[in-house]
């Protein structure tokens, strides 16, 4: 069974036991790219998990208790600890379990991959905004904005001269920043990285890695999901 | 003399040379509060720094190869490294420098104090918005009102761990990362917000008996003085104090 098929739990659903010894579970929505960034982690560090969907626009009163923002991803442990916010989450995984490292362990490496995520952060929320835009106007100057963004991440590329942007194989700022950027064809944004070859590039080695593949939504699923989100008392 | 009463250097101005082999170099500002989290950190673990103070009303050239937008503060080590973002250079120093260790050990504990952190996120906006107001004559009670909850929150992590400290019974990285904000709340003007918040001030004043923190305090009539000179935009601002 894929993972991924389970049903979301709304208002009146029961909240959850324990986590069983061994397993860690990730409150998570299906097409959420923020928990999908976490789901790529658990993924690619081979950690034993179990996926609880929750349902964003009717959440169960429980979920609350879990994340004061309640916002999805949240990760819980089986001595009960929450951990909560995307990118802390990736990084608790990487210190937590002794699988494969993606964070480098070199100080000054580990710095550049967080300043990396910093020049990236204004992406998330030009795509959502984008994605909720009626106006043909707002839209353009989104991309716009969009594609200066993006150049930045461009130029990354270009001096370190390597395909990721930890260096030659991928690794863990690769997998937090790639779901805005899987996005993009769903979105009808393919053109924001016509002048950024080397993002293109990178794109491209991103759909062969093994983990992101495993991962990827199909742009029909994704388009049914955003219109019916996108509808008042949509899902 | 603290290590960084230093003048500031502006447009026109030589770029420092190379940073010597065992130093790390901080581009800072003596009143920034972004900066004040990152010397903490310096002077907590021991490390030997130099600092560079920058003005920012009149930023070097040379400074735009340092930062891309001219930001501090900006680490620099002696293999040329650079390393901005507050928070990133404080997590560096703790992961590049042995001794003391200000972040847990324990993964848990660390995403523990991330978590806060971003509790924390909206404070810096707020107090400045609430400065500015004030010192333009602008009405700020929805700021205050604002500010105050944030306060709130705080105080609620406060009472629920029954510590002293954000981290626990002793100072930890988390509380060098929220206190830049809360030396500054009685020069900025805005002391009362945390007066609905007892374990706050409990705090505020144990962090005011730290060793680190005392070392870094900046005294209230210099600080009156950079900010009186700031808001009528004069330049030498940001060397207020200096002999």
């Amino acid at each position: 069974m894929l993972e991924d098929s389970a049903r979301s739990l709304g208002k009146g659903s029961t909240p959850l036991g324990l986590v069983p010894e061994g397993l860690i579970c990730i409150c998570s929505m299906r097409f959420c790219p923020f928990a999908e960034k976490t789901r790529l982690v658990l993924k690619a560090e081979g950690i034993r998990y179990e996926v609880i969907y929750i349902n964003l626009k009717d959440k169960p009163e429980w979920f609350f208790k879990k994340n004061p923002f309640s916002l999805v991803p949240v990760l819980e442990n089986s001595q009960g600890q929450l951990i909560y916010e995307p990118a802390i989450t990736c990084e608790y995984l990487d210190e937590a379990y002794s699988g494969k490292k993606l964070l480098p362990d070199d100080p000054y490496e580990k710095a550049c991959q967080k300043m990396v995520f910093e020049l990236f952060s204004k992406v998330p929320s030009l795509v959502g905004s984008f994605l909720r835009t009626q106006n043909k106007e707002d839209g353009a100057g989104l991309k716009e904005a969009l594609c200066k963004e993006f150049s930045k991440l461009e130029e990354v590329l270009i001096n370190k001269k390597t395909t990721f942007f930890g260096g030659n194989s991928v690794s863990m700022i690769d997998y937090v920043i790639w779901p805005s950027f899987e996005r993009l064809e769903a979105m009808k944004l393919n053109e924001c990285v016509d002048h950024t070859p080397e993002l293109k590039l990178w794109m491209a080695a991103m759909r062969e890695d093994p983990t992101v593949s495993a991962l990827l939504t199909g742009v029909k699923d994704w388009q049914g999901f955003t219109e019916l989100y996108l509808q008042p008392g949509g899902l | 003399m603290s290590e960084d009463a230093t003048r500031t250097l502006g447009k026109g101005s030589q770029p420092p040379g190379p940073v010597p082999e065992g130093l790390i170099r901080i581009y800072s500002m003596r009143f920034c509060p972004f900066s004040h989290r990152t010397r903490l950190v310096l002077k907590a673990k021991n490390i030997r720094h130099e600092v560079v103070n920058i003005n920012l009303r009149n930023k070097p050239e040379w400074y735009y190869t340092k930062h891309p937008f001219g930001h501090i503060p900006v680490l620099e080590t002696s293999q040329c490294q650079l390393i901005y973002e507050s928070v990133i250079a404080c997590e560096y120093l703790d992961d590049a420098y042995p001794g003391r260790k200000l972040f847990p050990y324990d993964p848990y504990e660390r995403a523990r104090q991330k978590m806060l952190l971003e509790l924390f996120c909206k404070v810096p906006h707020l107090t400045k918005e609430c400065l500015v107001a004030l010192r333009c004559g602008r009405e700020c009670t929805d700021l205050k009102a604002a500010l105050r909850q944030e306060f709130s929150n705080l105080e609620e992590i406060l009472e629920y761990q029954n510590t002293t400290f954000f981290g626990g019974t002793c100072i930890s990285m988390i509380d060098y990362l929220l206190w830049p904000w809360f030396e500054r709340l009685d020069v900025y003007g805005i002391l009362d917000c945390v007066s609905h918040t007892p374990a706050l001030r409990l705090w505020i004043s144990a962090m005011k008996w730290d060793p680190t923190v005392c070392a870094l305090l900046m005294d209230k009539s210099i600080f009156q003085g950079f900010l009186n000179l700031y808001f009528q935009n004069n330049p030498n601002a940001f060397d207020f104090g200096l002999c």
